[in-house]
């Protein structure tokens, strides 16, 4: 928890600073200068107590605590309810706040080194993680990992979390976030409208294809995707990549290696995804349509197949037909030669909450994250917000909603074959690389051989780049 | 006397430009020194590069389409907005029939032209993208009624079209603003000088050319340099309205969103401070450039 | 200027080698000018209509009207977001600083064209070169010094940094505007033994007065619709200004899907705005004509 000590340049800088901003400014500004840094004492000095099995991470009772939610589709209801569980334990004053833009709101307060105790980094204007923890501003959460689960005996919180949760929080070995809710990546589809037309949700490209042809031939397109934001088609692209080329080729991915995008399975889902593009299977107009739009016109029977993340069915809530029943399936196998099993999902957690390195009451924010991950907690958020929780079991005893449903089996149906890629989170501007060449791929203004090129290209650029932090899987 | 004079302007410059430094010099100056660091944004600390910053603009292909794309939104822009504004400004004015403002009703289309002014560029760009909406919005739907579907395209999501889509909405929500500042211009033309050209026995186009034109000049100067700055910005409209935003593959980049993205998405804030100082250059040249003539022209002494 | 109101009918017409003496020429200017103001208004129109319509409605059928108007979505805006309370607090901000910048800017306007001293100049181009930087460069190392000032998510702080940022503009528009009133009248009154202060408050202020009124619209305008600003100083959500509100409503919508009622916020924030306008248009376009004509 203590300040890393002060890189070698820094005096240099400061003096350079300091002529520079007298030159213009009055000298009572000089402190409010935002690379000034902060004071150096701990600020977490005195805000522990004695740890106990009922108080396993020594909160100091009366500490006041500090949470920051993001208020999107889930609302903030739900942490409310944590927030109360803590107050009343702890005898403490918990500040809330439910805001959209964190990172606007947060970016100043971080360099300041006065975070907040608990922050929910999500939204569309959340800060970039990697940057954030490259500049050692978040803290490790290993202790509450291994401290025992709020409510499941003899279970430690590690333990209740589904696979891949740790691992998707963890940057250099370090768990540095936690993330509250579980999302599946597959292809949506209306249940009764394929059951009324005879068709079967295919399980290969090529069933996928023939199954199009039938579509397109009902009068209906058969894929709809939120063009205006191409990241959405490249979750099913790198997806069927990913059970071609199995654990090996997403590695290669995320770690830069050389000609990781050359790679047979990436090219051929590029090819396969050019031809659902080439035949015309691609809903007009889908290019240039937000994700809100296309998704209505998905709902409204215009396009019988979108791609999505588990999300959709909640946000969805207000313009989806009754009886629709959306179901999600997973993306189809292309070859018979696939390294992953045709079940296999791409799978990750989100919504990540996470301590501030320099927050005041470290062991406070880790405590309300125990409250928030408890099962009945998580139960309570799966049964408000329609999601799946990232905490194992979390819908047991429930009745689920289609889409919830078809979520949960198709993760029971995929068992330890879940998958994903991280570079997203790791490198922003090769994410953008990668939904730029996708977005002119499927609009055909560039082959497969292409896209494979330039996004090499772009990957190289950033191997080469040693001013970025690079992560290694 | 003298001592008045001078406690008068100390009263009067004093507490404008305390503010001034204090609130809008000071951050800016940090903004400039930040431009040499590889400041990320989220701490403390930052390190000094030099020039480093500015040396990676130039290997930025993302950067370059927004430097290409506003190049070209600052020369079409003005133009075009300038180019309506006086057209129907001076119809107003001499289409009529007598009266002061000109034709009948020109006061309430003065009043509706002025509309789009009072809304925030992200009203503006939420409405917008609904009229350039491909399969229900507004153009197509009324390019079909017309009977000229062919017509029809993906309006933001062609490589071609989507920068001129843009270029519309900018154009759309500022023409109003110079319609009535050109009036006002226009009204303020001696009515002496319009005969007098009507007695030389010159036409409709060389009247414009040769008396309107000159004498609304400076507000035609004032007017290319606010929509100059416009034009290097229209972070708002591309951020809403666009393919990505900035596309399709950087076809609307502009350098106001590559500096939001790197500030505050990819936390390269001293990176993204070069490209303000690099667009603070920009669209001071061209404020000095466009102004200087009128400047020197006007002999009021200071 | 009243004599264009004698105008013969005979007056030229500026556009290309068309007569506009006959009849049809008038009805062309008309058709013209109704052109633009379709295309002016069309979109305002249907964000409006949007407004009564339900989200079914809105994405079917987006250009057709309620099947029966849906009052709800604007109780829902005005109550559930809040609409009503962050209007209070932009008119409080808003009318603070715009009170603030008209008298500093004035003054300093006043002061650079009518006096003349050393570093005039410098001092004028250090406010018209602040018109010209990208605002949220500054947002960060803003954020700091306002802190530093004690100032943080309170009204007063908004309404200085508003100020601020307000002035330039208004230095720049009233410094032309300022050098173009007569001299005598001053002079006059100096040799009546008014004070300098006097002089421009009882004298130059009133003369200044189309230009004023001008000026304070636009900076009304800007600072109404000013977002950057508050997103970072204005934290507290109690404390949002309206298009802080607006923002917020939008950004659930992305998540929610709540169309109509992101349309009836829109309608109850751009309303007020279109309403004052069309109640001080005349001031508006006169503060104008002052300002272009010199």
């Amino acid at each position: 928890m203590n300040r890393s000590p002060l890189p070698g340049p820094y005096p240099t800088r400061r003096t350079l600073l300091r002529t520079a901003v007298t030159a213009g400014v009055a000298a009572p500004l000089l402190s409010a200068c935002v690379t000034g840094g902060g004071d150096d004492a701990d600020p977490a000095a005195g805000n522990t107590g004695a740890k106990s099995a009922d108080n396993p991470l020594g909160v100091k009772t009366g500490a006041p605590l500090e949470v920051v939610i993001f208020k999107g589709g889930y609302g903030d209801e739900y942490a409310k309810r944590a927030e109360a569980v803590y107050a009343q334990k702890y005898a403490a004053k918990v500040d809330h706040q439910g805001i959209q833009k964190i990172g606007e709101a947060l970016q100043p307060r971080f360099v300041a080194n006065t975070p907040p105790d608990v922050v929910d980094n999500t939204g569309a204007s959340r800060l970039d993680i990697a940057t954030l923890v490259s500049a050692k501003q978040v803290g490790d959460l290993g202790q509450l990992l291994d401290a025992p689960a709020l409510d499941q005996p003899g279970k430690t919180v590690r333990d209740t979390l589904l696979p891949g949760v740790v691992d998707d929080g963890t940057f250099d070995k370090v768990p540095l976030t936690l993330n509250l809710t579980y999302t599946v990546w597959g292809l949506w589809y209306s249940k009764p409208l394929f059951a009324a037309k005879g068709w079967a949700f295919p399980k290969t490209w090529d069933e996928m294809l023939a199954l199009c042809a039938s579509i397109k031939a009902a009068g209906i397109a058969p894929w709809t995707y939120q063009g205006k934001y191409p990241e959405y088609i490249n979750d099913p692209l790198l997806s069927m990549a990913a059970k071609t080329g199995g654990p090996a080729l997403i590695q290669a991915v995320d770690n830069l290696e050389p000609n990781a995008w050359k790679a047979p399975g990436l090219i051929g889902a590029a090819e396969a995804f050019a031809e659902l593009a080439g035949k015309g299977y691609i809903m007009s107009g889908s290019e240039a349509l937000s994700h809100t739009e296309a998704q209505a016109a998905w709902s409204q029977g215009k396009a019988a197949i979108i791609p999505c993340g588990s999300w959709l069915e909640s946000e969805q809530q207000g313009v989806t037909r009754p009886n629709f029943d959306m179901v999600m399936a997973p993306v189809p196998s292309r070859t018979a030669a696939d390294a992953l099993k045709q079940t296999a999902v791409q799978a990750a957690s989100s919504e990540s909450f996470l301590v501030p390195a320099k927050a005041k009451n470290p062991a406070g924010g880790m405590e309300y994250l125990r409250i928030l991950f408890s099962k009945q907690s998580a139960k309570a958020f799966a049964e408000s917000a329609g999601t799946l929780p990232s905490v194992a079991g979390a819908t047991e005893g429930l009745t689920l909603s289609s889409g919830l449903g078809s979520v949960r089996d198709a993760v029971a149906a995929a068992g330890r074959q879940t998958f994903t890629y991280r570079f997203r989170t790791w490198y922003a501007p090769l994410a953008k690389a990668v939904d730029d060449a996708t977005g002119e791929l499927v609009n055909r203004r560039v082959t497969a051989a292409q896209w494979s090129d330039r996004i090499q290209k772009a990957a190289d650029a950033l191997a080469g780049d040693t001013s970025v932090t690079k992560y290694t899987r | 006397m003298r001592h008045g004079r001078w406690r008068f302007l100390a009263g009067a410059l004093i507490p404008a430009l305390a503010l001034h430094v204090v609130l809008v010099l000071s951050p800016y100056a940090q903004a400039f020194y930040l431009s040499l660091t590889d400041w990320t944004g989220v701490a403390g600390e930052a390190h000094f590069v030099g020039a480093g910053n500015y040396a990676r603009l130039g290997g930025d292909s993302l950067f370059l389409d927004a430097v290409r794309n506003n190049a070209v939104m600052l020369v079409v822009v003005p133009l075009v907005t300038i180019g309506i504004g006086l057209f129907l400004a001076s119809m107003m004015h001499l289409g009529g029939r007598g009266g002061r403002r000109g034709i009948a009703g020109s006061g309430a289309y003065q009043i509706v032209y002025f509309f789009p002014q009072l809304l925030s560029l992200v009203v503006i760009a939420v409405l917008w993208g609904f009229v350039y909406n491909p399969n229900n919005g507004l153009l197509n739907g009324a390019l079909r009624a017309a009977g000229l579907g062919g017509l029809a395209r993906s309006w933001l999501a062609s490589p071609s079209l989507a920068l001129p889509a843009v270029m519309a909405v900018l154009i759309w929500s500022s023409v109003g603003f110079y319609v009535v500042l050109f009036s006002a211009a226009i009204d303020g033309i001696p009515r002496e000088l319009f005969e007098a050209a009507l007695i030389d026995g010159a036409g409709g186009w060389a009247t414009f050319r040769k008396v309107t034109l000159p004498l609304v000049r400076q507000s035609v100067q004032v007017a290319f340099v606010y929509l100059g700055i416009a034009a290097l910005d229209a972070f708002a409209v591309v951020q809403v309205m666009t393919v990505g935003p900035g596309g399709p593959d950087g076809a609307t980049e502009v350098i106001g969103l590559s500096l939001y993205r790197n500030a505050f998405q990819y936390g390269k804030f001293g990176y993204a401070s070069a490209m303000g100082v690099a667009l603070f250059f920009a669209t001071l040249t061209l404020a000095v450039l466009a102004l200087r003539p009128g400047r020197e022209e006007r002999a009021v002494p200071a | 200027m009243t004599s264009l109101r004698e105008r013969p009918v005979v007056a030229a017409p500026p556009e290309p080698a068309r007569d506009r003496r006959r009849p049809g020429s008038v009805a062309g200017v008309h058709l013209a000018m109704l052109a633009w103001a379709v295309v002016t208004t069309l979109p305002l129109i249907w964000a409006v209509i949007s407004s009564f319509k339900t989200d079914d409605e809105i994405l079917n059928e987006p250009w057709s009207l309620p099947a029966s108007p849906r009052f709800s979505n604007w109780t829902r805006a005005w109550t559930e977001a809040n609409i009503g309370r962050y209007f209070l607090n932009s008119v409080l901000v808003v009318g603070g600083a715009l009170l603030l910048t008209m008298l500093l800017g004035s003054l300093v306007a006043y002061a650079l064209a009518r006096y003349s001293f050393r570093g005039n100049r410098l001092i004028y181009y250090t406010f018209v070169a602040a018109m010209f930087f990208p605002v949220f460069l500054a947002l960060v190392p803003l954020f700091f010094v306002v802190r530093q000032l004690g100032l943080l998510g309170t009204y007063q702080g908004l309404i200085l940094v508003y100020a601020a940022y307000a002035v330039p503009f208004t230095v720049f528009f009233l410094h032309a505007f300022f050098r173009s009133l007569p001299g005598e009248v001053a002079e006059a009154a100096f040799i009546d033994g008014c004070s300098h202060g006097a002089v421009f408050f009882r004298v130059m202020l009133p003369m200044a007065r189309p230009g004023l009124v001008a000026v304070g619209i636009f900076n009304f305008l800007g600072l109404w619709n000013q977002y950057l600003l508050p997103l970072v100083l204005n934290p507290d959500p109690d404390r949002y200004v309206l298009a802080q509100g607006l923002a917020a409503l939008s950004v659930s919508q992305g998540y929610r899907s709540d169309w109509s009622g992101l349309f009836a916020g829109l309608t109850i924030a751009m309303l007020p705005v279109l309403i004052a306008y069309v109640a001080f248009q005349r001031h508006i376009r006169g503060g104008m004509t002052a300002g272009a004509v010199k």
